[in-house]
């Protein structure tokens, strides 16, 4: 072959594919860099709400037709994802407008990276006063006096123990009257899943839930059963979270109620009233197989009701706190840290009075009341959680019960010098040893237990004593609360 | 670029030229100055995108850094001393090894038992059943993940309790989320997904093996067993080794498939290497949100790293050692 | 197996073997059914009706067709503008992939320069390091150069992972084709570029065909990339990142999560299909040594 032949055809070919980059370049940076035109006046915000993301819709709405000019650009990314991508939205030097608050880094870390903007111009001390009492707190959304986000949510019972009303009547455990018999003791549990496990002949089981997503579900079933038994720790998954105050320690070790629960769970399982698929369905399979009546009870949050009431089914009942006895020794206590700090302005915010509107909105009493109506949760304000008016019934039932839920210690309110501290979590963390109790891999539950205890309390040691080298006065006594009675409301004095 | 430069280099270079007459290194590399400029684009993206990452990463190990700012809190060798003491991490390549020695045999052989029967050139829809046998490789794991998961939450229904109760399994086995089946499961999904890329690369080999080597050994009087072990596997040697590696390379780095199907689960029965570095460097493996820790995740990943290369490097010598040993018996 | 390379045979062995040869395409043909009946599983679901999803179990055949399940999805999901965006960062992928590899294969494989064994040597390193736990170094890389939140980035990075890979196979190719071919052109004149470009490259169409489907299958299914890397300007997303989120938003329509994931799955079956000639005669050569 000659040159001359060959590059006549090479040249076409070149220039084709010349051509063709040069098409394809200009597609891509049309997209790239071309101008957010549209969007380039809207607030931009990011949350991670699926479940209640008709609500945010709905309050976006309200929120354009009395702000004329001003306009809303949600991005609802993935839970899993959020932290991330918020730490690299903040990175880039171009984060939204307005923003949830991701669970890491602590708070106090977002305001010393300078991420958040201070609310004081906007929230005056008349703004601050439409909350309940207690709501702005130094080191959980008030950083050196100022304020930098407000609350939508209040404290409700975190779990609940759902029960299946046709489940429960096949199977017989009906009171006299023809309605169900709510199980309300660790027994009385007990018995109602052996009866339907017995009764169904393996249409349903007893008991359900759906572990494969790694969000921890078998450590709510502990945190439920053992608050009522008189540990009120409980077993909650964040990090630094669930001592028993009385002694500033984990107790997994050292009160029987939690040995107890795994021993009876691990029985339960034995004995067979778990359904079988239980570890490796997704917790999302669990709740559509618990609507079909595949088991009689599960136990989850109140986040399992909207699809549930949006798929018509409401045939059911929640009890919160089953005990060993009929009265519960320990409860759920009020999270004024965890729900005080909601969403944020951006410290790049470059409309950030706008941006504070829109925060303004979405904690007023109006959206907090629409946010109970779509049975997304309790309000902050108490005046909006009156079950009246509430259609579904098990949600109504839900928004009573937070009348239950107390006021325990709140080492932050003592020192608000805690708010730095940012222990890290062991490997495994409790909702690992639960798994492992479950599968049969952990035979030794009481070590297993007690080293997880000395582990969790090692770490938060650890994360106590680097910010007392910053020079701040903090102690793992802040951590106890020597003259607390769990049964009863308490209050936390400031360190004096 | 004058022609003669070239000709004259490319004439020299395939045997290497000459020691004496080896021309300076500067005038060398002037020669080579289009190979450079050739192998430039590839070059820049791999060391800005890939290589200098690793050795970015490699600085943060000696720091506990939760991956917000910059590091800042030296804490030397601790996170190599953690990572070394963590029973968790040495799970991890245990399960990391077993997924990699058992998925890697019992692929290669169903690959190539395929590649076999599809190489026929009298096998009619060779290409059809090509494609049918490729199309998992072409889905992500992220749907397989979904997909399978979906299929085993039903099949507790049908097919699980089926065959509970014809006896052939004892009560009703939860397959990813019991720890005695959950690897297996794992593995014979991983075999199932990218089986077409060794279905491939061996009818790519087989493709290379010319006709009249078979007819030659026909005329020969051997049989097909016969000529299957004289001639194909002889003439796939060097083609099996490249598979045999990429095979283990991919099989080490198994990451998407577990992290859909079970995250490690339960209880660490499925952790590999890989989740458990992503658990480390994005937070708590259980929903709590925990602190992402790179230092330590980096320092697992170049311990891990380390352990492959020595690995492999033993796994050369050991090669060496056979093959200097069977041509000493030959001599 | 054994109907590989018979010897004709009297009249009776025939017939046997025309039976044994049926057995070959019914085991093949029951195998591939196995193979891919998770797919037909998901294809089937994804036209059922949530009940029918539940009852129906593992039979992949629904009772009736819900073909609404595919507009929802694709509505729903804003799958037509993802769609773009897949195409054209694919696209980019491709190109970008094949460029520097087919350049960078072609000069390992037949050119000699100092400094070549070490550079191999550390792209071989590479193969045993795990990448991508942390993303920052490159995410600051990135934004230094403002890309940030561009298709190109996502085209850039995602090429990137598919340097070694791409060369290996390129050099391969390259080390196989005939000498004389560049020697002869040389005589008649032409320059290394010419060589390369108007002789080798075409040369190894089918391996553009493979490395090319690779580079694609990867685009298509990458999913953290382009997440990461557009993350202010999610109208970027492709349909893996925004099948994602779909999965997330729709955790129980698992009809229309099956339906999501055949729109995503169909066009790379269909590129796969066919490109699928070239593939393995690009593979056979370069593994011809």
């Amino acid at each position: 072959m000659t040159s001359s032949n060959v590059s006549r055809r090479g040249l076409l070919r070149t220039a084709a594919l010349g051509a063709g980059t040069l098409a394809l370049g200009g597609g891509l940076s049309a997209c790239g860099s071309g101008s957010p035109s549209s969007s380039a006046d809207a607030l931009t915000y990011w949350d991670w709400y699926v479940t209640q993301a008709p609500w945010v819709d709905k309050e976006i709405d309200l929120f354009e037709k009395g702000h004329s000019g001003v306009s809303v650009k949600k991005t609802t990314q993935q839970n899993a994802k959020y932290a991330d991508l918020v730490a690299l939205a903040n990175r880039s030097g171009n984060p939204p407008d307005v923003f949830m608050i991701p669970q890491v880094p602590s708070v106090a870390e977002q305001v010393a990276k300078g991420w958040l903007h201070p609310l004081d111009e906007w929230a005056t001390p008349a703004w601050q006063s439409r909350f309940p009492e207690g709501t702005f707190l130094e080191g959980a959304n008030v950083f050196d006096g100022k304020v930098y986000s407000a609350p939508l949510k209040g404290s409700g019972p975190l779990y609940q123990l759902y029960i299946h009303h046709g489940v429960f009547k096949s199977a017989g455990l009906t009171n006299p009257d023809g309605s169900v018999k709510i199980p309300r003791t660790w027994d009385e549990v007990t018995s109602a899943a052996q009866t339907i496990t017995k009764k169904s002949d393996g249409k349903s089981y007893g008991l359900g839930f759906g572990n494969a997503d790694g969000i921890g579900v078998l450590a709510w079933w502990l945190d439920l059963f053992v608050r009522g038994a008189g540990a009120p720790g409980g077993a909650p998954t964040g990090a630094g979270t669930g001592l028993d105050y009385r002694v500033g320690k984990w107790t997994y070790g050292t009160d029987r109620s939690y040995a107890d629960f795994l021993e009876l769970f691990v029985e339960w399982k034995k004995r067979g009233f778990f359904h079988p698929n239980s570890v490796s369905l997704s917790d999302e399979a669990a709740r559509a197989f618990f609507e079909r009546g595949k088991f009689g009870m599960t136990v989850g949050g109140v986040w399992n009701q909207p699809e549930w009431t949006q798929h018509k089914f409401t045939d059911y009942s929640l009890v919160t706190l089953p005990s060993p006895t009929a009265t519960p020794k320990g409860f759920y206590y009020a999270d004024p840290v965890g729900n005080g700090s909601f969403a944020a302005v951006s410290a790049k915010s470059k409309k950030a009075h706008e941006a504070f509107q829109w925060l303004d909105a979405l904690t007023s009493p109006a959206a907090g009341r629409r946010w109970v109506e779509d049975l997304n949760g309790v309000s902050a304000y108490p005046a909006g959680n009156d079950p009246d008016g509430i259609d579904s019934k098990p949600f109504a039932a839900f928004v009573g019960m937070t009348r239950q839920v107390l006021r325990g210690p709140v080492p932050l309110v003592r020192n608000p010098e805690l708010a730095g501290v940012a222990p890290g979590a062991p490997k495994p963390d409790i909702s690992d040893v639960v798994t492992g109790v479950y599968t049969g891999q952990i035979k030794d539950i009481q070590r297993a237990l007690s080293s997880l205890a000395d582990k969790k309390y090692q770490l938060l040691s650890d994360a106590v004593a680097a910010v007392a080298k910053q020079g701040k006065k903090v102690s793992m006594s802040d951590y106890v609360f020597a003259d607390w009675d769990p049964t009863k409301p308490y209050t936390t004095k400031k360190k004096a | 670029m004058s022609l003669l430069d070239t000709r004259e280099r490319r004439r020299a270079s395939p045997p290497p030229p000459p020691v004496a007459a080896r021309p300076g290194l500067g005038r060398r590399i002037r020669a080579a100055k289009w190979s450079y400029l050739y192998l430039a684009p590839m070059a820049v993206l791999l060391l800005a995108f890939v290589i200098y990452p690793i050795f970015a990463s490699f600085g943060y190990t000696f720091y506990h850094w939760n991956g917000i700012g910059e590091p800042g809190d030296y804490v030397g060798l601790a996170n190599f001393r953690q990572i070394l003491h963590d029973g968790i991490f040495w799970g991890a390549v245990r399960h990391t090894f077993v997924y990699a020695f058992v998925l890697v045999p019992v692929q290669l052989l169903l690959a190539l038992a395929l590649a076999l029967v599809l190489n026929n050139p009298k096998l009619k829809f060779a290409l059809f059943f090509r494609t049918v046998y490729f199309i998992p490789v072409v889905t992500s794991a992220a749907v397989v993940g979904v997909v399978i998961q979906l299929m085993l939450a039903n099949f507790g229904d049908s097919a699980g309790s089926l065959l509970a109760k014809t006896g052939v399994t004892d009560g009703h086995i939860d397959w990813l989320g019991d720890p005695h089946t959950a690897l297996a499961v794992i593995i014979a999904i991983g075999i199932w997904h990218t089986l077409g890329y060794n279905l491939v690369y061996f009818l790519a080999g087989l493709q290379t093996i010319p006709a009249e080597l078979y007819e030659a050994a026909k005329l020969d009087g051997c049989g097909p067993v016969q000529s299957f072990f004289r001639i194909t596997i002889p003439m796939l040697r060097q083609v099996g080794v490249v598979i045999v590696v990429l095979a283990f390379i991919g099989s080490f780095q198994v990451f998407d498939l577990v992290q859909v199907l079970t995250g490690g689960g339960p209880y660490f029965a499925t952790e590999v290497v890989n989740t458990y570095i992503y658990h480390l460097a994005f937070g708590g493996s259980a929903g709590a949100a925990a602190q992402p820790d790179i230092g330590l995740a980096s320092a697992a990943s170049f311990l891990y790293g380390l352990l492959l290369i020595v690995f492999s490097a033993l796994q050369v010598l050991a090669l060496r050692q056979i093959s200097r040993r069977r041509t000493a018996a030959h001599q | 197996m054994s109907t590989m390379s018979q010897r004709p045979r009297p009249r009776p062995r025939l017939s046997l073997r025309q039976g044994r040869r049926g057995l070959l395409y019914l085991a093949l043909l029951g195998g591939g059914l196995i193979w891919l009946y998770p797919f037909l599983w998901a294809l089937g679901s994804s036209l059922k009706s949530t009940d029918g999803f539940f009852s129906g179990g593992l039979n992949p055949i629904p009772s009736e067709f819900h073909w609404s399940n595919y507009s929802e999805a694709w509505t729903q999901a804003d799958f037509s503008r993802f769609f773009v965006n897949t195409v054209l960062f694919a696209t980019g992928t491709v190109i970008v992939t094949l460029l520097a590899t087919s350049m960078a294969g072609y000069v390992l494989a037949r050119t000699d320069f100092p400094g070549k064994k070490l550079w191999l040597g550390l792209v071989g390193v590479t193969l045993f390091l795990p990448h991508g736990y942390t993303i920052i170094p490159v995410f600051d890389l990135i934004q230094r150069l403002h890309l940030l939140n561009t298709l190109w980035s996502v085209v850039i990075v995602q090429s990137a992972g598919g340097m070694v890979f791409g060369t290996f196979l390129f050099m391969g190719y390259f080390t196989t084709i005939d000498r004389g071919l560049e020697d002869a052109a040389r005589v008649d004149g032409a320059n290394f570029h010419q060589i390369f470009w108007r002789i080798m490259l075409p040369l190894s169409g089918p391996m553009l065909a493979t490395v090319g489907l690779f580079a694609c299958i990867n685009a298509w299914n990458s999913f953290f990339i382009p997440l990461v890397f557009t993350l202010s300007r999610p109208e970027l997303h492709t349909l893996s990142v925004g099948m994602f989120n779909f999965i997330g938003q729709n955790s129980t329509a698992w009809t229309l999560v099956c339906a999501g994931s055949v729109i995503t799955l169909l066009p790379i079956v269909l590129i796969f299909i066919v490109l699928q000639r070239f593939f393995i005669n690009g593979l056979a050569g370069a593994v011809k040594q």
